[in-house]
């Protein structure tokens, strides 16, 4: 069920602004450059995806299918987290040609490094918490929904970016021999977040929905 | 068999209520749902179909109750929303291929044949189709699944009379076989005298009546005035039950 509703996702709903705002990967190699832009990007092009699905129709058509309404919704988390997902891999072998070819540090921010992606996620989940939940409460307040989740995604971003500075702030820099484990546990934190706040805005976004009229 | 059955159906909005609707769709049969513009009808639609929470009331399709079996329910019917278009832009291939994975009886060929009958290229988008070509185009999706019940929420507003008596014809020949229904809802009412077996109307939220043509007819014949010679049309019962309404301006 779930490729099926991907597949629609995908195929029918689908803005090519996800695509492209997905795609922003090799912006790790600019050198100075505040990295976590990545993942905004990214948030720019699901709300953009979202906007167009209301214009489409994209959730009465899916509402008039035979699913359930909370399939609507498992939809459109789907499509989003495959979104997330592609942007943080896409920005991977970038990453690694920065770390191994270029090594400098990054003067702007925080490195492309192992603890940037457990970053990545934490900032994914928090906008998946208060987007999704935000736009499943009336289903065409898209612009809404995005500057309220805007505010806790520029938060951890400049919080990240600001901090990275500081002195001994080593998650925040290459990866070496030294750093590499406090990184990867970054990384885990990153993504344990990420799974308990998108499913939590999955439950919420349901039952929101689930009261909405069309 | 009654394909649709609708008991005490309710709905409150802040500045509107939709209070104790009830009728029923016997099989081959084709029902107009008249009122005038926001009478209900579309709240009425919606509410059936789970898209609209309605407070209370009980909806039947095919003897189940939609509350517990809206899946099955929902593979047998076929619905055109008005004024709601989808997906202006893909091509109908491409909505053709995504919409019959949810259908496990889906047939291509069938759906390839209708387009043929409607004269829809498979490579268009419903963007360059006229406004009855679209509902056409549901027409032939649903038919795709082998749906036995249509509901259309005024699937003939906007269209010049050809296209209308073009795709009225089209409803009856839906029905012909005695195996599937139609409740569609309307304002004109030229439609359903044209092919409706039974009338429900709709006035603020209420029904005033629900029957067969004939019986519907008759029961609002104490509005005939002295001076009509002839028998109410629908439009003049719809416009004496409605009233004037006068401007302070």
């Amino acid at each position: 069920m779930i490729s099926n509703l991907l597949y629609k996702e995908l195929r029918l709903a689908a803005h090519p602004n996800l695509f492209i705002f997905a795609l922003m990967g090799p912006l790790v190699l600019v050198p100075s450059y505040p990295y976590t832009m990545v993942f905004t990007f990214c948030c720019i092009g699901i709300y953009v995806n979202f906007m167009y699905a209301r214009e489409t129709n994209d959730l009465y058509y899916s509402a008039l299918l035979p699913i359930k309404k909370s399939d609507v919704v498992k939809g459109k988390v789907a499509v989003t987290v495959t979104a997330q997902l592609a942007s943080l891999i896409i920005s991977v072998p970038f990453a690694i040609i920065n770390q191994v070819i270029f090594h400098t540090e990054n003067k702007a921010g925080i490195a492309a490094n192992i603890a940037f992606y457990g970053v990545g996620l934490i900032i994914f989940g928090l906008f998946n918490l208060v987007f999704l939940s935000e736009f499943f409460k009336t289903v065409y307040r898209a612009g809404n929904a995005f500057i309220k989740a805007l505010i806790p995604v520029l938060i951890v971003q400049i919080l990240v970016e600001v901090l990275a500075h500081f002195p001994g702030a080593t998650w925040a820099q290459n990866v070496t021999n030294s750093n590499w484990l406090g990184q990867t546990i970054l990384l885990v934190v990153g993504l344990i977040i990420y799974l308990i706040l998108t499913y939590t805005s999955f439950k919420i976004s349901v039952r929101r929905f689930a009261q909405v009229n069309l | 068999m009654d394909l649709l059955k609708v008991e005490h159906l309710a709905k409150t909005y802040p500045k509107f209520k939709l209070q104790d609707i009830n009728f029923s769709l016997p099989e081959g049969q084709i029902m107009g749902l008249i009122g005038k513009n926001g009478a209900g009808k579309s709240t009425i639609l919606k509410s059936m179909l789970n898209l609209v929470n309605p407070d209370s009331g009980t909806v039947y399709f095919f003897g189940q109750n939609i509350k517990e079996n809206e899946l099955e329910i929902k593979k047998q019917i076929g619905v055109v929303l008005g004024g709601v278009d989808f997906y202006q832009q893909k091509k109908i291939s491409t909505l053709a291929k995504v919409t019959s994975r949810f259908y496990d009886n889906w047939d291509q060929v069938a759906f390839e044949h209708f387009l043929k009958e409607f004269e829809i290229d498979l490579t268009k988008t419903p963007k360059e189709l006229s406004a009855g070509m679209k509902v056409k185009l549901m027409i032939a999706l649903a038919l795709s699944h082998d749906a036995k019940l249509f509901i259309f929420d005024e699937p003939t507003s906007g269209l010049d009379p050809v296209s209308r008596d073009d795709l009225l014809n089209l409803f009856k020949e839906l029905v012909a076989t005695g195996k599937r229904s139609i409740l569609f809802s309307t304002h004109i009412t030229s439609d359903i005298e044209k092919c409706a077996d039974s009338i429900s109307y709709i006035k603020n939220g209420e029904l005033l009546e629900s029957a067969d043509k004939e019986t519907f007819m008759d029961s609002f014949a104490y509005l005939k005035e002295p001076t009509d010679q002839k028998p109410l049309t629908l439009e003049e019962i719809m416009v004496r039950v409605e009233g004037e309404h006068h401007y302070d301006i």
